[in-house]
């Protein structure tokens, strides 16, 4: 048998066990699918709508219900109760019915328009984040809008030189704007990152399982090529079938989702072919670690919570303590993230992302070595 | 047919798997997540700044800034277009520019503006930056007020009056510090617990279908279920009750109401996954591929519990599908219990719906298979 004619059989012989494999095709066509669809889910309405507040207005003036009104017209805020009392308006806090509560004090009006130092209280339930920022932003929009209002009326009506207010009432300010992610939306926040974790650890699952189930058989003597032929062929036909869903997510989902992707297609390609190289070698040398093929995907169950938090998109790696943020990077998901991160939704250039590199080529050879001395050990045990 | 020997205990013993989710890998997993967000608040992040001015004014702005500890102002930048690059290649997650003539503007009093990109795909870190750089810069907006105004005469009480006329006072209800490692740990934690429950649950399962066949007479069959899944019950409530302790201890949580609700709840919980475990276990049949739908199933619940992105807000498919999940009704008795310290009457609809989760268990008892057969070409014994 010539090697073309090895090379051929040990390559069906692959493509036999992952496509026979119920389990694995479980996970390749429809947990792919099914999670493209299912972890954008939650934040279809991508920017948090309008939340609920309740005023509780110890002035009752005119002031006071035009900062009512102002509080009402930002789009982050819409006053939903005007309760009498605190303890009422407590009980709507804790029954969920309004997130948000401001307190204008009595004597608001008119300690305003005598010059007096006034204060509002702005409380959000902090209990959930989002909602407290957009509660916070809110009112504070609207009590600054009123503040520079009552303050060039007072200043026009003290005489003062109008060319001089601009800077009395706002002497400087920082305007910030959102870049790379111009709406501030949770779907280009989630997403783009979510979606490489979700190929990094599917390819786990399947790569990883396949590789013990084969273990198994070659364990009990059933023929199968010879390993220096099978892992190889291993490697490249689960890159090449993630390429294709590589294609799927980066392209056709992100599309549909509308997620800014502005990477070159020759560069994101390159980058995927190392991502996914990485990520096969870890799953082939996991399969040669785990002795049930369930295994790796109770790994994939337990892993995937900390690689989201330790990935450095949800939560910023320079906060990470340091061991904690080498031992993550030994997960091909963190530089993984973070390169599709700067190429695809930063525009950064290939140069830019030589650390992540660098550190994808360095688990190939730790992955990659580790996988080539446990199979060599398993051959010699299965051969005597 | 009586087997003893197939119990719970058993099953850990033999399982060093088992074992690992069930007893060391809780705590772990919750000290980690302590671990990741030990700072509270994200601090330092780096921000470039590029200074067209290089006035006395602009070194005052960039040291008030400097100052917050959200901020690290020491990435100078000698062209906005320098700053870009950077910003592009993730070395700093916000760019400030001065603009040239700043000071000068600030002294005539023409309210210069100055410019501020943050990084929004880092989304949570990009906010945090823009709400530090507006605090901070509204800090120092006040101060050069009251200094413009007493170059203009105005004496001291009236400028400082004049400067500040309307001073919001924040208060965040329920988490005073505003620490994100009270808010992320608290929910990230119950999530990952939920997963070692169903994941320890399968795998108890076959374990026990494995070794022998399940009884066919219903009260034998739960008696031999009961004497499997309840040590493991025990043991993962505790862990549960231990998780708490770690929040308490290391993070200075401690519930607002009465605290014997949440013990109750989590032993809710661990019933409810136990429950929808055994049911996922009977529909399929099978080890991985159940494994496989319960990473389906669980895997995404914290996206789903209404923590980070309001539940309100999501659409009624969403909503629905993280009301199917237990870790949803429990982080809502949570929030109520520790935040709120909500009154029983608010507590009874997620508890009711955490008992709801027990209506399946007489059907997937049944129709769980008498025996799994452990296929010797698939697993590699050692």
């Amino acid at each position: 048998m010539t090697f073309w004619q090895r090379l051929w059989q040990a390559w069906q012989a692959e493509l036999n066990n992952i496509f026979t494999d119920r389990a694995v095709l479980l996970v390749l066509a429809g947990g792919i699918l099914f999670y493209a669809v299912l972890y954008p889910l939650p934040y279809q309405r991508n920017v948090p709508g309008e939340q609920a507040v309740a005023v509780l207005d110890h002035d009752r003036t005119t002031l006071a219900r035009q900062l009512v009104r102002m509080a009402d017209a930002t789009p982050q805020v819409r006053v939903a109760a005007q309760p009498r009392s605190m303890a009422e308006a407590e009980a709507l806090l804790i029954s969920g019915q309004v997130h948000g509560l401001l307190i204008i004090p009595a004597g608001f009006e008119r300690d305003v328009y005598l010059g007096r130092p006034t204060s509002l209280s702005f409380a959000g339930d902090a209990s959930y984040f989002l909602i407290y920022g957009n509660v916070v932003e809110g009112l504070v929009t609207a009590a600054t809008t009123l503040t520079v209002q009552t303050q060039v009326v007072s200043s026009l009506l003290k005489g003062e030189n109008p060319a001089r207010i601009p800077g009395q009432v706002m002497p400087t300010r920082i305007v910030s704007h959102p870049v790379f992610n111009p709406t501030g939306g949770y779907i280009n926040y989630i997403v783009p990152a979510v979606f490489v974790l979700i190929l990094h650890q599917t390819l786990l699952i399947a790569a990883g399982s396949i590789t013990v189930k084969d273990r198994a058989r070659r364990r009990l003597g059933l023929t199968a090529p010879a390993l220096t032929l099978a892992l190889p062929l291993r490697v490249v036909t689960f890159v090449a079938i993630y390429l294709l869903f590589a294609m799927l997510y980066f392209g056709f989902f992100f599309q549909l989702y509308g997620v800014p992707h502005v990477a070159a297609p020759g560069v994101l390609l390159a980058y995927s072919l190392l991502f996914f190289l990485t990520t096969t070698l870890f799953a082939l040398w996991l399969g040669y670690l785990l002795p049930r093929p369930e295994l790796p995907t109770v790994v994939v169950l337990v892993s995937s919570l900390p690689i989201v938090f330790t990935a450095g998109f949800a939560w910023p790696a320079d906060n990470l303590p340091g061991w904690l943020d080498t031992l993550s990077q030994l997960i091909p998901a963190k530089p993984g993230i973070q390169g599709f991160l700067a190429l695809n939704q930063m525009a950064a250039p290939a140069s830019a992302i030589s650390r992540e590199i660098g550190v994808q080529l360095m688990l190939c050879l730790l992955y990659g070595g580790g996988l080539a001395w446990l199979a060599a050990k398993a051959r010699a045990r299965d051969a005597c | 047919m009586h087997t003893p020997r197939l119990t719970g205990w058993q099953a850990l013993r033999e399982q060093p798997w088992l074992l690992a989710l069930v007893v060391w890998l809780p705590p772990l997993m919750t000290l980690l997540f302590v671990a990741v967000f030990e700072t509270g608040a994200p601090q330092a992040m780096p921000v470039g700044v590029v200074d067209m001015d290089h006035s006395h004014q602009s070194r005052a702005l960039q040291r008030h800034l400097g100052a917050s500890p959200a901020l690290d102002l020491m990435h100078p930048f000698p062209s906005a277009l320098a700053g870009a690059e950077a910003l592009h290649r993730g070395e700093v997650l916000a760019l400030l520019i001065i603009p040239r003539d700043y000071g000068r503007d600030l002294l005539r009093g023409t309210s210069p503006q100055v410019t501020a990109f943050y990084n929004s795909q880092y989304l949570l870190a990009g906010k945090f930056i823009a709400s530090a750089m507006t605090s901070a810069g509204m800090a120092y907006a006040a101060q050069v007020g009251v200094t413009l105004r007493l170059g203009q005469g105005q004496d001291l009480p009236a400028a400082v009056a004049a400067a500040a006329p309307m001073r919001p006072q924040i208060t965040s209800l329920y988490n005073p510090g505003m620490s994100y490692a009270r808010f992320l740990v608290t929910s990230i934690a119950p999530a990952l617990w939920q997963i070692l429950i169903v994941v320890a649950t399968v795998l108890a399962l076959c374990w026990r279908l494995e070794q022998s066949t399940l009884p066919r007479q219903p009260a034998q069959r739960c008696g031999a279920l009961w004497r499997l899944l309840s040590p493991i019950a025990l043991t993962l409530w505790l862990q549960g009750v231990l998780m708490l302790a770690i929040f308490h201890y290391a993070l200075g949580w401690s519930p607002a109401g009465h605290p014997l609700w949440l013990p109750a709840g989590l032993a809710l919980m661990v019933l409810a996954v136990q429950s929808m475990a055994t049911l996922i276990l009977a529909l399929v049949s099978d080890k991985v591929r159940a494994l496989s739908l319960c990473a389906a199933y669980l895997a995404p619940a914290f996206a789903f519990m209404g923590i980070t992105f309001p539940r309100g807000d999501m659409n009624t498919l969403a909503w629905a599908w993280g009301g199917l999940m237990p870790s949803t009704h429990y982080m809502a008795l949570q929030v109520a219990v520790a935040d709120h310290g909500a009154p029983a009457i608010t507590l009874l609809p997620p508890l009711l719906m955490l008992a709801l989760f027990l209506v399946p268990v007489p059907l997937a008892i049944r129709a769980l298979p008498i025996k799994l057969a452990s296929n010797p070409t698939e697993q590699v014994s050692s």
